[in-house]
């Protein structure tokens, strides 16, 4: 109880704290500011590692009249997102926060305006824990909603100095996109309530739909799949991403895809799958076909994407294509391979979002046709943090990315019954075709970044603490590639509760 | 091996005198399985050597070194202990919760690919012995020999699979550690391209490869090889028939079938070292391993047996026309693996049903050990000349005395002269392939015993080209890159000053002696692996099929008389010097079959890329600027029409609203 307590506040306590703290001391040291946030990011994790050793349930009495409740809760699904988002809080409070002061690039940044950067990453925070702690589907909402505004502000205020406009229009496009998705997933969400008269998840689980008629399931899975598909993101509603990534902080990009994406797709676990089982079953075929038209359509991007940071955003895209591809199969091994990859998703892209972030700002741009130095030349250590992220990215057996795009294969092979069973065929070999784009791209990259004989101009390589992430990071990777069963056994029983609708 | 059957003169059975094999039972018994200890020692050693210090080198070479020492024991252990019949089973990380899907991830070692493992761990050992000598300078052996180690580890995982997710992951572990090792060099811009090519060309191939093990592993509920062969040859059929072919094509990605094999040559850019590794004992080698345990699979399935086979007898004739026209020693070198190679592979489809893959496997072992003999030397004879393009290699058995032999052994075994180690396993080959012709679907035999046959007086011709540039005679004068003559310097412009000054520079490329110990091992091994058939761990069918025999050494013979005849008044000596120059140029660029990836998959992909990103930013996107615009243009005029002082109204309105809530208050 008392790490529920820690995983929820410490963030909360952080994300109102800092910018009081700036406010009452207005020349506190940028250090503090830093160390704190650090410290409050890793009390979360403290928190949150100790929430799923300990498993405890809250549940307050809230809105009787609409049969809310505050439900918290951990189980086997949420538990390894938990610990994500805790493990990428303190990534990205620990990396540098390479933030210009406002309208003046390079100047000395005022300490209420790093207080406001690190309170947004730790309220971005404070809303993840709470979405993936949430067992009532309002209380999921509101942890959902929580995310968007410290995000949008990051990506407003703190994204990339030079052209104001871009920024603008990023930070524009992701109010606009997540904003559409969260109403759309409202509707569905007040129809299930509506229906069932409970906000409980459990209990939308129990019922599996049985309340809605088979066109109103329908609807419902429509509008809930249509609503997170924005924040997944799904093709076609993925062209904010990489504009976003390419403005954002570091850290942002970070949080962005290491938890903000994993919303969506454990929004669709969640919500979707248990909730209106027919309704996801008749339209998992489409979403199946978009996710593999995006696992080629963004590794076609990658290979001629000229910004760095983009590419790896496009690459994310064509990630969780495969995440989005095995829940559609609709079969337990198409949902332990989606929720893997979803958190090996999570591990790398936040690796890579790292290293892209550094040399971003080393580079002075991430514009790949600029002349860099060879990183393997000039900076050792990122370039050995660049070619395991694309080694990981490109699903190389032996780290976490393989097992999620193996398994999202196999499972389109074999869908559930009552799938068109050709059809997903046609989808696993599209993936499949897919995965070999990812080797490309990932050459590509390398070729241009890792290789070469350039040794100027010359670039700072990875310091102490940059260091100590990527390792962690690496360990992760490694980790998860090399014993998937830490992960799968966390998740396999909750799998086939959901799939089979018992309790 | 195996008690002969017929007795015919044309077929006359070799005398049995099967090699005493004592009973190794007092070995003590470790924890694990000896499997364990094949593949986790260099993945352990891979591990140590990358966590030293960069600059370590010597270091990392004595962890290289004791790594494939230790693994190399490791695999002999295996060897003597492993049963002669079933196979020796180890757990490892599995089971994995895939639902229905069992993936159980075990290995399984029988005794045929024991013996593989020992050779592959064998020539793994040499291989790092000589990288130590031949990348003394080398700033980046430290990575070189992590990544060697961790290479050899991902084939001994391949051999000793017995699950086709374990397979897949030595498999593409392999393409990756290949991608880093071709790539060593990285400065350099035609090493950059060679890995990238070599990585996507696999990797697009992995495509099939990977699809075919969802689809057995989707039919047999299961991914356990075992699991897998039991479940499809009771159903064969178009799925089947799908899958063999699914995976054949993952195969040609490695193995380097036409039309995936031109990222081999071009692998020439790694280390020689590298390329030794590369080519002998690991990657190309491992598709020959998988279809060697998918064998019944590929047999029930006659569509399946004719890709492979015209695949493989396509690739082996083209590519040893090809390797008699190159101009440089290890691209010569290059093009013959990839025609051995393709005997391997063209050797499983003609094996009679009911016969196990050891004749295939035993042309594997034996292609390792010569070829890799044949890299090494090559390397080292590069040192000493200053490259491997003809002119430069031009006597340069002459010249070094101490690579005379290597290489000669090396050709020898290559071009299949008895009784060396390549000509008893060639032969092997034929003799199956001719007893395949004989059963109902003997097509694919058919060609096969064609192809090879065929193959051998070619091969042999190449082999006697590059002996007689190699052998030349001294008094032509000699062309050499770096040294030589040509030594301009101040300091020694007397004569015999700078005879001794490049005798000191000869002095200093002069071969280390455990590097030289290495490739003696495998001359050796060159002569002594003929008898490797008569060893327990191989059953092959003993015979000696006469007119078979007279017939092949026959053309060997006429063939390599011809490229003598045809060498004759050429100044290297070099017969492929008669050819027309259009002809040895297209050669030398394999036929241009980078030109045709480029013309037929690069480009038109770059463009496809080019539309979709223009269809995103002009179609998609669009409909999100536009919402995003048209919200702003709403809130503005939003702003524009209403007062911005609070109207009377609102302050009724709020009382209003407020009044309302007192009520309900009150109400409730």
């Amino acid at each position: 109880m008392i790490w529920l307590l820690l995983a929820v506040f410490a963030p909360l306590l952080g994300a109102l704290g800092l910018p009081l703290l700036a406010r009452l001391v207005p020349k506190a040291p940028a250090r503090v500011l830093g160390v704190g946030s650090l410290g409050f990011a890793i009390a979360t994790l403290t928190g949150v590692v100790g929430t799923v050793l300990e498993r405890p349930k809250v549940s307050l009495e809230w809105i009787p009249a609409l049969g809310v409740r505050f439900d918290l809760a951990v189980d086997g699904i949420s538990a390894p997102l938990l610990l994500l988002t805790g493990l990428m809080g303190v990534v990205a409070t620990a990396v540098p926060a390479h933030i210009d002061a406002d309208n003046a690039p390079g100047a000395a940044v005022e300490s209420s305006r790093l207080a406001l950067y690190y309170a947004c990453l730790l309220g971005t925070i404070f809303g993840a824990v709470i979405c993936f702690l949430a067992g009532d589907a309002l209380v999921f909402f509101i942890g959902f909603e929580c995310v968007l505004l410290p995000m949008w502000l990051l990506i407003a205020q703190f994204g990339d100095p030079a052209p104001q406009a871009l920024a603008r229009a990023a930070s524009l496009r992701f109010l606009m996109v997540t904003a559409l998705g969260s109403t759309l997933m409202l509707i569905g969400l007040l129809a299930v309530a509506a229906s069932t008269g409970t906000t409980n998840l459990q209990v939308w689980a129990q019922l599996a739909g049985s309340t809605f008629s088979r066109p109103q399931g329908l609807v419902v899975a429509g509008l809930l799949v249509l609503g997170l598909s924005f924040k997944v993101p799904v093709w076609p509603l993925h062209t904010w991403l990489p504009w976003v990534h390419s403005s954002a902080p570091s850290a942002g990009s970070i949080l962005l895809a290491a938890v903000l994406l994993k919303l969506g797709t454990y929004g669709l676990v969640r919500l979707v799958i248990p909730v209106v089982p027919a309704g996801f079953a008749t339209i998992a075929p489409v979403l199946g076909g978009f996710a593999v038209v995006g696992i080629i359509w963004a590794g076609l991007a990658c290979l001629v994407e000229r910004d760095l940071k983009r590419l790896i955003a496009w690459s994310s895209i064509a990630h969780l294509g495969f995440v989005v591809l095995g829940l559609a199969s609709g079969t337990e091994a198409g949902m332990q391979a989606a929720l893997f990859g979803n958190v090996a998703h999570g591990v790398i892209s936040g690796l890579l979002f790292v290293v892209v972030g550094a040399l971003k700002h080393e580079w002075g741009g991430a514009d790949l046709g600029t002349p860099h130095a060879s990183l393997r030349e000039a900076a050792p250590h990122w370039g050995f943090a660049l070619i395991f992220g694309f080694a990981a990215s490109m699903g190389l057996p032996g780290l976490a990315g393989f097992w999620g795009e193996f398994g999202a294969i196999y499972a389109a092979w074999t869908p559930a019954p009552g799938r068109p069973g050709g059809f997903f065929v046609l989808l696993a070999v599209g993936a499949a075709v897919g995965a070999a784009l990812a080797a490309a791209y990932s050459a590509r990259v390398l070729r241009e970044v890792w290789g070469g004989e350039r040794t100027k101009p010359a670039i700072a390589d990875a310091g102490r603490i940059e260091l100590l992430v990527v390792a962690a990071l690496v360990v992760i990777v490694v980790g998860l590639g090399v014993y998937p069963s830490l992960l799968l056994d966390s998740t396999a029983p909750v799998v086939s509760t959901l799939l089979t609708g018992a309790p | 091996m195996k008690a002969p059957t017929s007795g015919s003169w044309t077929d006359i059975a070799v005398p049995d005198f099967s090699i005493p094999w004592p009973s190794f039972d007092f070995l003590p018994d470790l924890p694990g399985e000896m499997s364990h200890y094949v593949i986790g020692l260099p993945v352990i050693f891979a591990i140590l050597i990358w966590a030293l210090p960069a600059k370590a080198l010597g270091r990392s070479a004595v962890l290289a070194v004791l790594g494939g020492v230790l693994t190399l024991i490791a695999a002999l252990w295996q060897l003597l202990l492993v049963p002669t019949e079933g196979s020796m089973v180890a757990q490892t990380v599995g089971p994995l919760a895939f639902g229905d899907l069992e993936i159980p991830l075990l290995l399984s070692t029988s005794n045929v690919f024991a013996i593989t493992s020992l050779v592959v761990a064998l020539i793994a050992l040499v291989v790092q012995v000589f990288a130590r000598w031949y990348l003394w300078f080398d700033p980046r052996y430290r990575q070189f020999a992590a990544t060697v180690s961790l290479f050899t580890a991902a084939m001994l995982l391949v051999v000793n699979s017995g699950d086709a997710v374990l397979t897949l992951v030595g498999w593409e572990v392999m393409g990756w550690c290949s991608y880093l090792l071709i790539g060593h060099l990285s400065a350099k811009a035609s090493a950059r391209r060679a890995a990238a090519k070599a990585l996507i060309v696999t990797r697009l191939a992995d495509a099939g490869f990977v699809l075919g093990i969802v689809a057995l592993a989707a039919g047999a509920q299961t991914t356990s090889w075992e699991g897998i062969l039991e479940h499809w040859s009771r159903s064969p059929g178009t799925a089947l028939t799908v899958a063999m072919v699914l995976m054949i094509i993952g195969v040609a990605g490695k193995s380097a079938l036409f039309p995936f094999h031109d990222w081999l040559p071009d692998a020439m850019e790694g280390p020689t070292p590298a390329s030794a590794l590369i080519h002998a004992a690991t990657m190309v080698a491992a598709g020959t391993i998988v279809l060697a345990q998918l064998l019944p699979l590929l047999q029930s399935s006659s569509i399946a047996l004719w890709t492979l086979a015209i695949a493989a007898s396509v690739t082996t004739l083209l590519a040893a026309l090809l390797a008699f026209a190159q101009p440089d020693l290890k691209r010569l070198l290059a093009w013959s693996t990839v025609s051995q190679v393709a005997i391997m592979l063209a050797a499983l489809t003609a094996i009679p049903v009911g016969e196990g893959p050891d004749v295939a496997l035993l042309h594997l072992t034996s292609h390792a050990i010569f070829k890799s003999l044949l890299f090494l030397a090559v390397g080292w004879l590069a040192v000493l000349t200053g490259g491997t393009v003809m002119v430069y290699v031009a006597s340069g058995v002459r010249r070094y005395g101490s690579v005379r032999w290597p290489l000669g052994m090396g050709l020898l075994a290559l071009a299949g002269v008895p009784p060396l180690v390549g000509f008893v396993s060639k032969e092997l080959i034929l003799v199956s392939a001719e007893s395949g012709v004989a059963q109902t679907n003997g097509g694919p035999a058919l060609l096969v015993l064609a192809a090879v046959g065929a193959g051998a007086p070619l091969t042999a011709a190449y082999c006697m080209r590059a002996w007689l540039i190699l052998d030349r005679a001294l008094d032509v004068p000699v062309v050499s890159a770096t040294r030589g003559q040509e030594v301009i310097d101040d300091f020694f412009t007397e004569p015999e000053v700078v005879a001794e000054a490049i005798g000191v520079e000869e002095a200093e490329s002069a071969i280390s002696s455990s590097a030289r110990a290495g490739v003696t091992t495998l001359g050796v091994l060159t002569v002594l692996g003929g008898l490797l058939p008569f060893t327990t761990w191989f059953e092959v069918d003993l015979h000696l099929n006469i007119p078979l025999l007279v017939s092949t050494i026959g053309l060997m013979a006429a063939a390599a008389l011809a490229v003598v005849a045809a060498s004759r008044g050429v100044r290297t000596r070099d017969a492929a010097a008669r050819l027309p120059a259009r002809l040895s140029l297209m050669a030398e660029r394999g036929l241009g079959a980078d030109t045709a990836y480029q013309a037929l998959v690069t480009r038109p992909t770059l463009k496809l890329a080019r539309s979709v990103v223009w269809l995103d930013q002009h179609i998609l996107d669009s409909y999100v600027r536009g919402a995003g615009a048209s919200a702003r243009w709403l809130g503005q005029v939003g702003q524009d029409v209403s007062p911005t002082r609070p109207a009377k109204s609102l302050a009724l309105l709020l009382g209003g609203v407020g009044l309302l809530v007192v009520l309900g208050w009150w109400w409730a």
